[in-house]
């Protein structure tokens, strides 16, 4: 994946850039740029004009060579208006990448952007949230990647550097996790971090997590209903009125499959890598005590496999909005065994601080497919049944030093881990029915995402119990937070409470050692003694 | 802060915490809403009065009329009733807010989370002299706002809400 220093695929331009973008000058990006941002409207314009000629083509309005007609002219016109079009796209293009400039400081990358109207955009490295490195199909075969800065200002905060090479997104990318983490090297090049992988989704299993989900059996259902329609009662409308939402229900699922092939889950000292796509490749890196929540999901079809999905909240991706679809950013694993999942699950929360003589790992097996109150969750009573008939017994919340576990939901099993350090704010709520029958809803807000954590129809003293204890539990956290730069304090204070640890201790199933290829000038050891 | 953790099951109040003393906020608040409500109310009836008498008649239009009257009389009360409900209090490192009669509300917002604190006064909350805090964390989910205080409690708590925020900044 390191290409070196050599950007040996780019076009000879950026050959004087090299690697070395972080000297704080301006540069530009790569000059295919245009070409790659704009190419879908082009070919669209291409299609269309290929279309309606096509079309006249066909009907034999093709004039006569040598003999000048009213038809000619129109063609010749309406292929200077399609030359004419391709330029203008293309020549806004081209002014939009004159116009674009960063550069990279010791503490912040600066975006100038706009032709129009002008953005100047400053990230602040120290609060970065994550760094993906981007290469769409087209951008792949042309050597280039696009790297997004995530900070937490909401949705569209993000700074995007659209094109690099491979190798200066690389270099960048390192960079910036360098400087984020707080870490000073002497070399040009910013080490990159050793990586452990830990797990990878099969191909075969993702294809089969696939036909087990409720898109497919949408789709199947959907597909017999409109075949039934068609045949039984000869209405051929019913199937045409349902194709655009077949091609809906089809696009969902080949966005999943094309985001989680080749899926691979990794730890290093700069956080959680991920790396998959088809098409479209995405490699991500989430910084130690970046993920805000994180969500163990099981549909009902994936039962019988003991398959699970992991999906998470980080500040700037965004993403979610309600429905199971969550955005290709916030997934951490998109199908795994109980082993993948619960490996994941302790990148993101190493430790729980569970009571002593108790295991961790059955706390969490116990959120994961449990019920009742054993290993210390708290539960709904009986009341609830009035309100919430099928799942109130599933229901279940557990505080542990480090985190709030929270377990919800009988057909689709949830399991939400929030560390106590990651709360935002918290709160109960109760509606008139509630208030009869002595019920409470316990709430934790976390940054926008997939998951949103929440107790329905506690008893309602236990919840005042949650919130107290949540508000004591959240107080300690942030006081005994570890620091934003994760590597500052990694040699000075190894302490048992700091959530960044670099190297979850609740050991991922992979003990191999981290791969001999991967360039690894000693990031552990160069912190500042 | 010590007393802050009972334990599971004690007779703790879940929308009111035994250790804690809340602030009220400003009764104009009700009457501002009963302004909104009475003027929101009336024009509607106008319509319907103009609208029923020309195309309808006069029973329907009366049983509507009288419809909006219980109307407004229950938004009138209600009015009331949320403003008391209304409250606040600052404690040592959080903030907590309740709210609501029908649908009860309670939230807790650490000020090391707090991102940034909105005050905002329309026309009318400044002609009755109220004013409202909304704190803003990084989750859009939290709804901390304190509508109907006093301009100069709003100064003040924006103010205070701004220093301690300052002094206990934890990160995201």
């Amino acid at each position: 994946m390191a290409e070196g220093t050599e950007g040996t695929r780019g076009p000879a331009l950026t050959q004087d850039q090299g690697a070395r973008l972080a000297d704080g000058d301006w540069h530009r990006v790569h000059p295919l740029t245009p070409v790659i941002r704009s190419w879908q409207l082009v070919i669209f314009i291409l299609l269309v004009a290929v279309q309606n000629l096509g079309g006249d083509v066909a009907q034999g309005d093709l004039p006569e060579l040598g003999r000048p007609n009213p038809g000619g002219r129109l063609l010749a016109g309406g292929g200077a208006l399609i030359l004419l079009a391709v330029l203008a796209v293309l020549g806004f293009a081209a002014l939009s990448w004159r116009m674009t400039r960063f550069r990279v400081t010791a503490d912040a990358l600066e975006l100038h952007s706009g032709v129009l109207y002008r953005q100047q955009r400053r990230a602040r490295l120290d609060r970065l949230q994550a760094v993906d490195v981007v290469q769409p199909l087209l951008a792949r075969v042309a050597g280039l990647a696009r790297i997004t800065l995530e900070v937490a200002g909401g949705s569209g905060s993000a700074v995007t550097l659209s094109y690099l090479t491979e190798a200066q997104a690389t270099s960048l990318r390192n960079h910036l996790l360098a400087r984020a983490a707080g870490l000073h090297y002497e070399s040009d090049e910013a080490p990159e971090a050793p990586e452990h992988g830990v797990v990878e989704v099969p191909a075969p299993r993702l294809i089969a997590s696939l036909v087990f989900s409720g898109a497919a059996v949408t789709l199947v259902v959907a597909f017999l209903a409109g075949i039934t329609a068609a045949l039984g009662f000869g209405r051929m409308g019913v199937v045409f009125g349902a194709f655009p939402f077949l091609v809906g229900v089809v696009s969902v699922l080949w966005g999943r499959f094309n985001g989680g092939f080749g899926f691979r889950v990794a730890t290093s000292p700069d956080g959680i890598r991920l790396r998959h796509g088809l098409l479209e490749q995405r490699a991500q890196t989430v910084p130690p005590g970046r993920v805000q929540a994180v969500r163990v999901r099981q549909p009902l079809l994936w039962r019988g496999f003991d398959w699970w999905s992991v999906e998470v909240n980080v500040a700037g991706y965004g993403g979610g909005g309600g429905t199971d679809a969550a955005s290709p950013e916030n997934v951490l694993l998109p199908v795994g065994t109980r082993q993948d999942a619960m490996a994941v699950l302790s990148l993101v929360q190493p430790q729980l601080t569970v009571e002593p003589g108790e295991s961790p790992a059955e706390v969490v097996v116990a959120g994961l497919d449990g019920a009742g109150p054993a290993h210390g969750y708290l539960t709904a009573p009986n009341a609830a049944r009035w309100v919430d008939p099928l799942a109130y017994r599933r229901t279940g919340a557990r505080v542990t030093r480090e985190a709030l576990l929270i377990r919800r939901g009988l057909f689709v099993r949830q399991f939400d881990v929030v560390p106590h350090a990651r709360s935002q704010s918290w709160g109960l709520t109760q509606g008139p029915l509630q208030r009869r029958l002595g019920l409470v809803s316990f709430q934790l807000h976390s940054t926008p995402g997939p998951v949103t954590p929440q107790v329905p129809h506690l008893d309602a003293h236990v919840a005042a119990a949650l919130l107290a204890d949540q508000t004591e539990r959240a107080r300690q956290a942030r006081a005994a937070a570890g620091p934003e730069r994760w590597m500052e304090g990694v040699s000075a204070s190894p302490t048992e409470a700091a959530p960044a640890s670099p190297h979850p201790p609740s050991g991922p199933p992979s003990d191999r050692p981290s791969d001999p290829s991967v360039p690894a000038p000693g990031t552990e050891g160069s912190s500042p003694a | 802060m010590t007393a802050l953790t009972p334990p599971p099951g004690s007779g703790d109040e879940p929308f009111a915490p035994h250790d804690v003393t809340w602030s009220r906020v400003s009764p104009r608040l009700a009457l501002a809403r009963r302004v909104t409500l009475t003027i929101t109310l009336g024009l509607l009836a106008a319509v319907v009065a103009v609208v029923g008498l020309v195309l309808v008649g006069w029973p329907w239009t009366w049983l509507v009329l009288l419809g909006l009257a219980v109307l407004g009389a229950w938004g009138w009360l209600l009015a009331g009733w949320q403003a008391a409900a209304i409250g606040y209090a600052e404690r040592a490192d959080d903030l907590l807010v309740r709210r609501g009669v029908m649908i009860r509300n309670l939230v807790v917002v650490p000020y090391g989370r707090m991102q940034y604190v909105d005050v905002q006064a329309g026309p009318l909350d400044r002609a009755f002299g109220i004013a409202q805090v909304q704190l803003h964390t990084a989750s859009s989910g939290t709804d901390a706002s304190i509508p109907g205080l006093p301009p100069h409690e709003a100064a003040r708590l924006r103010d205070r809400l701004a220093s301690r925020g300052h002094a206990q900044l934890a990160g995201l």
